[in-house]
């Protein structure tokens, strides 16, 4: 479903299309609730995704089901950074002061973080 | 105490109708919402659904304009369609199996613009609620 959501992101918006483009990254997904996870690789243009966790990722994101598709519904803001005061953004950055929400290898890869949430985005 | 009806038939799609649009956490969720979704109910012979149903739901601006009962290609017909066999359907109205998680884990197909049903997932968990607050007898029970 992932994949599928990125397809459709970057096929309606030309600034999803670029940040897919220029990214490259190997990022892991683990939904904690159901056990199961993916691993997106961004290739700066295209997209190879595996099942479950492949070694030597950047970013690794584990968090429940309902946080995964929060964070799809994080807004965009200013300079293309997700917005975290509004009510959704509030509730993400509650999880991960909860510590339900974590994310491994944050720290040098801020950029890439944004720019992954820039393209899950769906607002 | 209201009385049990049918899973999946027209007295349980009237309940359900009534259900959301008592709902006012569906009415703010599924503010703007304006397309047909369609729940198609997969048979399953030994379960006591020998055939195949659709749920046909035409919904707008947070409300449920109707609910009802098809066949599988009403429901296929709408905008959005997700497709499960009767006992995950089950699983998901008696809350054993969250409609996202199953949505994430493949056990619910879900057809149609993916981008837009995320954007309404509050409306969609809502609606999921709604199911739950319906008295059912279930044809696998009988």
């Amino acid at each position: 479903m992932l994949g599928g959501l990125i397809d459709a992101n970057i096929a309606n918006n030309a600034a999803r299309r670029k940040d897919f483009d220029e990214l490259k990254a190997r990022v892991g997904v683990w939904v904690t609730d159901i056990d199961e996870g993916v691993t997106l690789e961004f290739q700066g243009g295209s997209l190879v995704v595996s099942n479950g966790l492949r070694p030597k990722r950047d970013i690794t994101i584990r968090t429940d089901a309902e946080t995964v598709m929060n964070l799809s519904n994080l807004r965009i803001g200013l300079f293309g950074m997700p917005v975290y005061y509004d009510e959704v953004g509030r509730g993400v950055v509650a999880k991960l002061v909860q510590g339900k929400l974590r994310i491994e290898g944050l720290l040098g890869n801020i950029a890439t973080l944004n720019t992954v949430t820039r393209i899950f985005s769906v607002r | 105490m209201a009385m049990a009806v049918e899973a999946f038939s027209d007295e349980w799609a009237k309940l359900f109708e009534d259900e959301v649009n008592r709902s006012s956490v569906y009415k703010a969720a599924a503010k703007g919402w304006k397309w047909t979704v369609g729940l198609v109910v997969e048979a399953e012979p030994d379960k006591n659904f020998p055939e195949a149903r659709g749920i046909v739901m035409d919904l707008f601006d947070g409300s449920a304009r109707s609910i009802k009962v098809g066949s599988a290609a009403d429901a296929q017909a709408c905008n959005f369609v997700i497709s499960a066999p009767y006992s995950r359907w089950k699983q998901v109205a008696t809350k054993e199996l969250d409609a996202t998680k199953g949505i994430l884990q493949g056990k619910l197909k879900l057809k149609g613009d993916l981008p837009t049903i995320v954007r309404y997932t509050k409306a969609s968990q809502e609606m999921t609620e709604c199911t739950t607050r319906v008295p059912v007898e279930w044809p696998d029970e009988k």
